[in-house]
């Protein structure tokens, strides 16, 4: 029953993306040269970043890469609850989809799963392109602790796009705190530099990030080829986030839920 | 006559406090508008209710707060003899609520996805739920289409298919001719004619005094949160009935 109800969001989603035949070349497009342009800054970069590029194998180019492609998921995780719930209280198909049998958190989770699975795929357009047409070389690569470092990586991060929904049902506009974290996650998790070249007080603010433990681990997993024993910090860090925000976030966005019927803001936008 | 009410609420009040931070902030209890006060009534399987009132009268909270969209401040409903607010997905499985909101659907999907999408919200094989649903409201030329090339009328069919692809028991409506021009507003008449005649329990929420009559049923008037049922008497006009008991003038003064 619930299978019946998850397919239905995922097909959905599909069809709409499917009625925009040009998105999936413009993304694509866009990923290409994206990568293009971080191709050449990294030969201009050459060997003069080596020092501090040194525990991800010295090069630029592979570091960003891995950066921006798990940026593209992070930004699912934080925003694409609250943009689905906007939409939806904007367009009234929220309202529509309440009347049916389905639980609101059914409704929410089941509305991101073909985002996660678009971003999967940018990810992978990001690597293959850096595989086939930049020729880098990711033979090392630990595809077990990738996976589990993936998975970690979104259930530290999916907790903060919850609350952000959860606070955009009550307040009307997408949590502000959760869209810096966004942006500072980039800037300060390292998707564009490692964090060794900041000052010691801005690293030790990094450190409360999760987004800089879980690119760490994806980085040394894919650059590296470190199996989940060596991970072993960056797993625990990003497993207590997970263990202390997921059920905070779901407790928050459950009195969310209560808060919006009582005021009445369910289906107002 | 059934053992259950198909509709009962009993002693249902809605309060709609306005959340700001001043009050937050000041310890305050936060000022609002109660949107119904102490409605009562119970609704029989197979009859139907229509509820006039001029704009903020509630109207649209009551039938909101009996699809579970909202939750009572105080009192209690029951459909088909269950809690609204101990068995909402129970609930749901009987209503059929029609939005009214033409746009509450996905545009770039044709009217066959939008369709299948929401029957399968109701746990419901499309293949089956569908092509009734469809053939009953003359949609069948339109299910290839995209949503939004549709005109307002036949999106307005696509919103009472909708509500009704699991074959609720009860419907609610909220304004459904709003918007319509004159043929398509007949069209959706006819259609709710028909609903009634299958035994359908109909709750419509309408400012048309024509549409009241069309459905001859019990009627009910809201102003200012309090629901007031009401008869016609001989003689008198549905104009006169509702100034009298919105504007509370009398024939007489009228």
């Amino acid at each position: 029953m619930l299978l019946r109800k998850v397919s239905a969001f995922f097909i959905r989603d599909f069809l709409e993306e499917l009625s925009y035949p040009l998105t999936f070349f413009w993304r694509t497009g866009s990923i290409f040269f994206r990568l293009v342009a971080f191709y050449f800054l990294g030969q201009l970069i050459g060997e003069a970043a080596s020092t501090p590029l040194s525990p991800y194998g010295g090069g630029y180019f592979p570091f960003v890469m891995l950066g921006l492609a798990l940026a593209s998921f992070q930004d699912v995780a934080l925003t694409s609850i609250s943009r689905n719930i906007n939409y939806g209280m904007y367009s009234g198909t929220l309202e529509a989809m309440l009347v049916t049998p389905t639980s609101l958190s059914t409704i929410v989770f089941s509305s991101v799963l073909y985002q996660f699975f678009s971003a999967l795929l940018e990810s992978f357009l990001y690597i293959g392109f850096s595989v086939w047409v930049f020729k880098i070389s990711l033979g090392q690569a630990n595809l077990p602790a990738t996976a589990v470092l993936l998975v970690l990586a979104l259930l530290a991060h999916l907790p903060l796009g919850i609350m952000s929904a959860g606070f955009l049902l009550v307040f009307k506009r997408g949590d502000p705190i959760t869209l810096m974290l966004g942006h500072f996650s980039v800037l300060l998790g390292g998707v564009y530099f490692p964090t060794q070249v900041f000052p010691e007080w801005l690293r030790q603010v990094s450190l409360f990030i999760p987004f800089t433990h879980a690119l760490e681990g994806l980085r040394q997993a894919v650059l590296n080829g470190w199996g989940l024993t060596q991970l072993g910090t960056q797993i625990l860090i990003l497993g207590a986030f997970a263990v202390v925000l997921l059920p905070l976030s779901l407790a928050t966005f459950a009195w969310a839920v209560r808060q919006a019927k009582r005021l009445g803001t369910l289906s107002q936008y | 006559m059934a053992s259950t009410p198909a509709v009962a609420v009993t002693g249902l009040s809605k309060y709609f406090p306005q959340l700001e931070l001043r009050h937050l902030l000041r310890g305050r209890r936060p000022p609002g508008v109660w949107a119904l006060r102490q409605v009562s009534f119970e609704l029989w399987p197979g009859e139907n209710l229509c509820i006039l009132g001029p704009n903020g009268s509630g109207k649209t909270t009551l039938i909101k707060l009996i699809a579970t969209l909202l939750a009572p401040t105080q009192g209690r409903i029951r459909v088909q003899g269950l809690d609204t607010l101990a068995a909402p997905l129970a609930v749901k499985r009987h209503l059929g609520f029609i939005t009214c909101n033409e746009e509450s659907f996905y545009g770039r999907l044709t009217g066959w996805q939008n369709l299948a999408f929401f029957a399968k919200l109701h746990n419901l094989n499309p293949k089956s739920a569908v092509p009734p649903v469809a053939r009953c409201l003359k949609l069948e030329p339109y299910l290839d289409r995209r949503f939004f090339s549709f005109s307002t009328g036949i999106k307005r069919r696509f919103d009472i298919a909708r509500g009704l692809l699991h074959q609720p028991d009860i419907l609610m409506l909220d304004e459904p001719t709003t918007n319509l021009d004159p043929l398509a507003t007949q069209e959706v008449r006819q259609l709710l004619a028909q609903l009634r005649d299958q035994g359908k329990t109909i709750i419509m929420v309408t400012h048309r005094l024509e549409e009241v009559a069309k459905m001859a049923g019990r009627l009910a008037i809201m102003k200012e949160g309090c629901l007031q049922e009401v008869q016609l008497e001989a003689g008198q006009s549905l104009e006169d009935l509702y100034r009298q008991v919105v504007l509370g003038e009398t024939h007489a003064a009228a």
